[in-house]
């Protein structure tokens, strides 16, 4: 009478442990793991030739963050055996504005000596969804240029794109991704780094720093001190300002 | 009688060689291609105008219709101005399809379509070069960045054709 209670009770739980038991590796598989086989490194390569500015600045850049929502940001690709990035997309990118940023020059060696301090924000590093034939590869940020002298800043965006063919072997598909994700990386730098919207960014923040406060601090010296001495002659100051 | 079957080898050759068309260097120096504005009612994912940038950008270099394929939005130097190009359009009209449709009639019935129109305008005095309307077709199965693809290729091929007409004298 008991046995016949607890028979389907034992068989039941035989079979969730059994079930269990199986899903758990196969769960464990699905998930790809980094192995240097899989393995890409992305590199600028040539640094970006920079824009020219009429006060060329030094610039620093503080730090780099990922503001893409990607849990796995040095995951590539998924299938396949999954296809991952030796380094996190920040410090790549980092490295990339650094390797340009020096080539000009233009590179401050800390940041009490910098002119204007950079903060880089990375929305996407990697592939996005594509046509299914070919690579969609997509490095977009956006950086907070600010004078560290009067606190004002400025945002720059960039956005680089690239596209190449898809492949059927694992060794093809794994060299076009890393050509794919190089491209889109020198073009995004080059979007940055060649934009109008950093000359402005340059432009405007210079602006700020020396060339405006400048004569109006000398003006409004001048202003007060008359003032204090007659009332007309500050008016007279007001005309010529 | 060697010499002659010789002599006409070489002179197939030689027509040959020289039918070919040489390559030309191309007349812009760059080409800026800006994001396509999509009109109201255009129902496309937001990640359709980033890619049908990307595949006009590929397409433009492809195609060696200009030295350089720049960014959005990048400093182009003075003296370069005259030479550039500039590529902005808005997406018009775009129909889902029907893919039932698309099975029980065929021939085009119920298929996905895609219009745009783009303007190519001269850096410099911002005179427009061209005016091109775009029109794409495709199976209502397929994925609509394979439209993309397709309509980024048409449009550089009739920027192509339309620059060379611009070109001849009258």
């Amino acid at each position: 009478m008991v046995l016949n209670r607890t028979l389907p009770l034992v068989t039941v739980l035989l079979i969730a442990a059994g079930l269990t038991w199986m899903a758990c590796p196969r769960a464990g598989a699905d998930e790809p793991k980094p192995k240097p086989e899989n393995t890409i490194s992305i590199q600028l390569g040539e640094p970006v030739p920079l824009q020219k500015f009429e006060h060329p600045p030094k610039f620093w850049i503080a730090d780099v963050t990922d503001r893409s929502g990607n849990p796995q940001p040095m995951m590539v690709m998924k299938e396949r055996g999954g296809l991952f990035l030796d380094k996190q997309p920040t410090v790549t990118v980092k490295q990339a504005i650094e390797q340009s940023l020096k080539g000009a020059n233009l590179l401050a060696a800390d940041q009490e000596s910098a002119d204007l301090v950079l903060r880089v924000y990375l929305f996407h590093f990697g592939l996005a969804a594509g046509s299914g034939l070919d690579f969609f590869g997509k490095v977009e940020f956006s950086t907070m240029v600010k004078n560290i002298k009067t606190g004002e800043s400025q945002e720059v965006k960039a956005v680089g794109t690239s596209i190449t063919k898809g492949a059927v072997r694992k060794k093809s598909m794994q060299k076009n991704v890393e050509v794919d994700i190089e491209e889109a990386l020198h073009d995004a730098m080059r979007n940055f780094l060649r934009g109008t919207q950093l000359k402005e960014a340059v432009e405007a923040l210079s602006k700020g720093a020396g060339v405006t406060p400048a004569p109006a601090l000398a003006a409004g010296n001048r202003l007060r001190s008359k003032n204090l001495r007659s009332g007309a002659a500050g008016e007279q100051i007001q005309e010529e300002l | 009688m060697r010499i002659l079957l010789v002599a006409v080898v070489v002179a197939i050759f030689a027509v040959d060689a020289s039918a070919k068309p040489k390559e030309e260097t191309p007349r812009f120096k760059t080409a800026e291609a800006k994001h396509f504005t999509t009109a109201e009612g255009v129902e496309l994912s937001p990640t359709f105008v980033d890619y049908f940038y990307a595949e006009l950008r590929a397409e433009l270099t492809k195609a060696k219709l200009v030295n350089e394929v720049i960014g959005e939005g990048e400093a182009v130097e003075d003296a370069d101005a005259p030479k550039s190009l500039v590529i902005s359009g808005t997406i018009t009209e775009y129909k889902k399809g029907n893919v039932v449709k698309s099975a029980l009639i065929g021939f085009g019935a119920g298929f996905k379509s895609l219009s745009m129109d783009a303007d190519v305008v001269r850096r410099s005095d911002k005179q427009n070069l061209c005016v091109l309307h775009v029109h794409v077709k495709v199976d209502p199965r397929w994925n609509e960045k394979v439209m993309a693809k397709g309509a980024a290729h048409q449009m550089v091929k009739e920027m192509k054709k339309a620059l060379a007409e611009g070109t001849k004298p009258a």
